[in-house]
């Protein structure tokens, strides 16, 4: 990585520009893609990453810079450069480095490096196989496999040093669906922060069922016709709306700014008695956990809501300074080349007392949103819009045709006291989540629940 | 550490030394520095220098690839040795190598690198951000906070070489701000956001990016969505190429022989309306994606992909050039990480006479677009478009009510068929779509 000298003479050396505050992450990453698209091997890539990204804080006032070369002039360079850039100040403390060692809980039981690609390529031809087998009218298959081992290196100038490794794996899998009105697609895309038991024990015929299963309903589907309505949200990735339209705005980088309907509301009402989020970044073994925070703080369990009063926000340090918070191990960056903020880990709503059937049968009209693509929010005014990947309309309490093209557009806010009924059947799922510091892994996750109403984008 | 030059050297040498004759490199080496202003004060500086290098090795018809952000000799080397490796298991591509093209003209004829930018200091930058905040903050006393404000100036350099003798350097640079201004009045809350990014130094045009964004958060705060029903659309010069821009991977030859086309068996048919010619233009000057070779090495040249309505090219790489019985295109394109796919440059829809509120105009009533949510609802493959959308009622010609929660849908190959007219102008900052407002029917509005 790079040795304690080069590290100690970083630090100093931005004490000496008078910052009260130094940080130095090194990082160390291989990865490797598979994609197997049309029944062939369509690119395999191997990538090494390698970079170190320099903080100073001077007060609040962020200085960041990064290089992927560390050669020790060309960082003192830097932290010199850094250090131009800031106002005058009184030079900061610096501790003696003191090497902390980090229980690592996500327990890796087959090293990726031990299997051959050549295994990892007949598990893709599997895959691929198993989806196609659906029928006909699975036009295309594309399969992939994502590993990636990131080690990290964190220390600052108040003494922190800590190392930690992350293995990510997951897989990807798409299958295009045609039935003579337009190819529809059905993906499935699990990962876990874990070694190759990851792929050995994913049930593949299950994985392809659902993906084919759902391109091929998609493809008989019509569309829908839009308008306000009660939904219910599938579980597992159907809590990618919680995840963007609350998660993020609970997050302090927003909360500092105050661009979030959240701001000043912790110990108020927020949503009704049944909800509860959490926000769990030392679940072992799941995709969006860590040892340690990329600020070298140990991770937590935070609970966000609480039979719904809003309880806490996520934070990394400066958010938490800004804020007034204690910092809860949320920052996270995608890489060397981002600065640290909070950022969401693994985060879902708690299992609650109702079933899907109360659900479906208390609705005259409505939409189940079985499966949730993607979707985004503007966190200053919790403005979300999210694509329904697989969708059934509700007639007379009773689940109907499939539909697709629908779109759930609302603000987080306003929707979470509509949140009425919610299920036991907790799901979590893995996604990427994009935002300030880059993309990082991140789970998303809920029960089926209900939401009285809300604006369905149709045809 | 090597040098680009030394780096891709080493790459050939190694080459030569495994007795391999088809291999291409490819470095990226990019800078920025950029400042992020908040209460008149510059809350952070970020200085960056990247790089990466990118292997391919062409080996018994199969390709292997590997890439490295060290680039000292045993990354490079280990890198080298994972293509190898990667090309043993990848089915056969049967990709040759481009010849070297002869006679290139100096890249820099492209005017994407302008070298004053380089000069520009994070003093420069956070006086231009404080700038913005400040015409920001005096435009509206309904502003409650300015979460996202920064200026920016960005470089990067590629450098591709082949061991067919392709040796091709080319830098592009910019120069940016953005403005994210929240308002507030009573519970209604709207974000306005504006950005500038040009490639010449004009800090009083940039400045005004504060005022503008203020604006277009402000005439969206009373607003309320409209019945559903059909209603024309007029997607303003923003978010006309935004909208589109997410579509036009089916001109892809890659992407139809993988059956994700719906242009798949339609060349030579009328897929658009008679009045349009969308050009492919790589040689546009200013151009975000103006080159003179592809990223394998292949010279692009102008390239209709809808002349007078009718659907005439595909784009290739080398691949799926092969795959097609079809010379390579020239649109290649490849990141440093990553394999080819195919890509357009600079495309081209052609402007008319009409302003966009000339635009409005022209139904009896139609909903003008200012503000795509995201992009989830949008499905390349397919073309179906739902998105939520924000934006103003035009009855007769005038603005009636600023307009949100509600959505759009309709399909990108119907809208190519549902175009009535287009604007005068494309948004001004630098892009690689250059598509003009549109007036477009068929689009089921819910609200």
């Amino acid at each position: 990585m790079l040795s304690e000298s080069t590290v100690s003479k970083i630090l100093d050396h931005g004490r000496q520009q008078g910052a009260d505050f130094t940080e130095v992450f090194v990082e160390d990453s291989v990865s490797s893609n598979l994609t197997l698209l049309d029944r062939k091997i369509d690119e395999i890539n191997s990538t090494n990453s390698f970079g170190v990204g320099v903080r100073l804080l001077c007060g609040d006032d962020v200085y960041y810079g990064y290089s992927s070369d560390p050669d020790e002039a060309n960082l003192l360079r830097l932290t010199a450069n850094l250090g131009q850039s800031q106002r005058e100040g009184q030079p900061g403390g610096l501790l003696p480095l003191q090497q902390q060692a980090v229980e690592d809980i996500h327990h890796i039981a087959i090293n990726p490096e031990t299997i051959s690609k050549s295994e990892r390529v007949e598990l893709l031809r599997q895959l691929d196989e198993l989806t196609r087998k659906h029928g006909e009218a699975i036009l295309q298959v594309s399969a992939g496999m994502v590993e990636k081992h990131r080690v990290v290196l964190i220390a600052n100038s108040e003494g922190l040093w800590v190392e930690d490794g992350r293995s990510y794996s997951r897989m990807r899998l798409s299958a295009v669906a045609e039935k003579g009105d337009g190819p529809q697609t059905g993906m499935e895309s699990p990962g876990m922060l874990g070694g190759y038991e990851f792929f050995q024990n994913l049930d593949l015929e299950e994985m392809a069922e659902s993906a084919a299963t759902s391109a091929l309903k998609m493809a008989d589907a019509g569309y829908i016709d839009g308008g306000t309505m009660p939904v219910v949200l599938g579980n597992g990735f159907g809590g990618v709306i919680f995840h963007e339209a609350c998660g993020h705005p609970l997050e302090t980088e927003a909360i500092r700014k105050n661009a979030s309907p959240f701001c000043n509301k912790v110990g108020e009402a927020v949503g009704q008695p049944i909800l509860t989020a959490i926000d769990d970044g030392t679940i072992a073994n799941k995709w969006g956990s860590c040892n340690v925070d990329d600020e070298g703080q140990p991770t937590q369990r935070t609970v966000l809501i609480e039979n719904g009063i809003l309880k806490n926000y996520l934070s990394d340090r400066i958010g938490a300074r800004q804020v007034g918070v204690a910092r809860s191990g949320s920052a996270r960056r995608e890489s060397y080349k981002f600065s640290p903020v909070s950022r969401m880990r693994n985060t879902f709503i708690a299992p609650g007392p109702n079933s899907m059937d109360e659900m479906i049968g208390s609705i005259e009209f409505g939409l189940y949103a079985k499966k949730m693509g993607g979707g985004s929010v503007n966190p200053g005014t919790g403005e979300f819009n999210f694509a329904v990947q697989e969708g059934y309309a509700i007639r007379n309490g009773k689940l109907a045709e499939p539909v697709r093209g629908a779109t759930l557009i609302g603000k987080g806010h306003e929707v979470l006291p509509k949140i009425s009924m919610i299920a036991n059947d907790l799901e979590l799922a893995a996604g990427m989540c994009g935002a300030a510091s880059g993309w990082v892994p991140t789970t998303v996750g809920q029960p089926t629940l209900k939401i009285d109403s809300i604006l369905v984008g149709g045809r | 550490m090597l040098d680009l030059q030394q780096t891709v050297d080493h790459v050939l040498l190694l080459a030569e030394r495994s007795g391999l004759k088809e291999v291409d490199a490819l470095i990226e080496r990019d800078e920025a520095l950029e400042v992020e202003i908040r209460d008149g004060k510059v809350e952070k500086v970020e200085q960056s220098t990247s790089l990466g290098l990118g292997v391919r090795v062409l080996r018994n018809g199969k390709t292997g690839l590997a890439s490295t952000e060290r680039l000292d000799v045993s990354a490079i080397e280990r890198a080298f040795q994972s293509a190898l490796e990667n090309s043993d298991l990848q089915d056969p591509t049967e990709v040759v190598l481009p010849e070297a093209t002869n006679g290139l003209a100096d890249p820099e004829s492209l005017g994407t690198y302008n070298s004053d930018l380089e000069k520009l200091t994070s003093k420069d930058l956070a006086d231009l951000g404080l700038a913005i905040e400040a015409s920001a903050k005096n435009a509206d006393d309904r502003v409650s906070t300015i979460p996202y404000l920064g200026a920016s100036r960005n470089s990067s350099e590629v450098l591709l070489v082949n061991s067919k003798g392709t040796r091709y350097h080319q830098h592009n640079n910019s120069v940016g701000a953005y403005c994210g201004a929240l308002l507030q009045d009573g519970e209604a809350r709207k974000t306005g956001m504006r950005f500038w990014n040009q490639r010449n130094w004009n800090p009083d045009a940039a400045q005004r990016t504060g005022e503008e964004a203020v604006r277009k958060g402000a005439d969206l705060l009373k607003a309320q969505p409209i019945p559903s029903g059909k209603l024309p659309i007029v997607l303003d010069e923003y978010v006309a190429p935004r909208l589109l821009g997410m579509y036009f991977g089916a001109f892809s030859a890659e992407s139809a022989q993988k059956g994700m086309s719906r242009l798949k068996g339609k060349l030579g048919e009328a897929i658009a309306i008679p009045e349009l010619t969308l050009l492919d233009d790589p040689h546009r000057i200013g151009g975000n994606r103006s080159r003179l070779l592809d990223a394998e090495g292949v010279p692009p040249q102008p390239l209709p992909l809808i002349e007078n309505g009718e659907f005439r090219n595909f784009l290739y790489h080398v691949e799926s050039g092969r795959k097609g019985k079809h010379a390579s295109t020239g649109h290649a394109g490849r990141n440093y990480t990553g394999g080819v796919s195919t890509r357009t440059h600079n495309l081209v829809w052609a402007t008319s006479d009409s302003t966009l509120e000339q635009l409005c105009r022209i139904p009896e009533e139609c909903l003008l677009v200012t503000q795509l949510e995201g992009a989830a609802g949008c499905n390349p493959i397919s073309g179906d478009i739902s998105i939520g959308v924000q934006g103003f009622l035009y009855r007769n010609g005038a603005r009636v009510q600023p307009v949100d929660s509600i959505t759009i849908a309709g399909n990108f190959f119907e809208l190519l068929k549902n175009v009535r007219a287009a604007g005068n102008a494309y948004q001004p900052n630098l892009t690689h779509l250059f598509i003009p407002a549109l007036l477009v029917e068929g689009f089921t509005i819910s609200g």
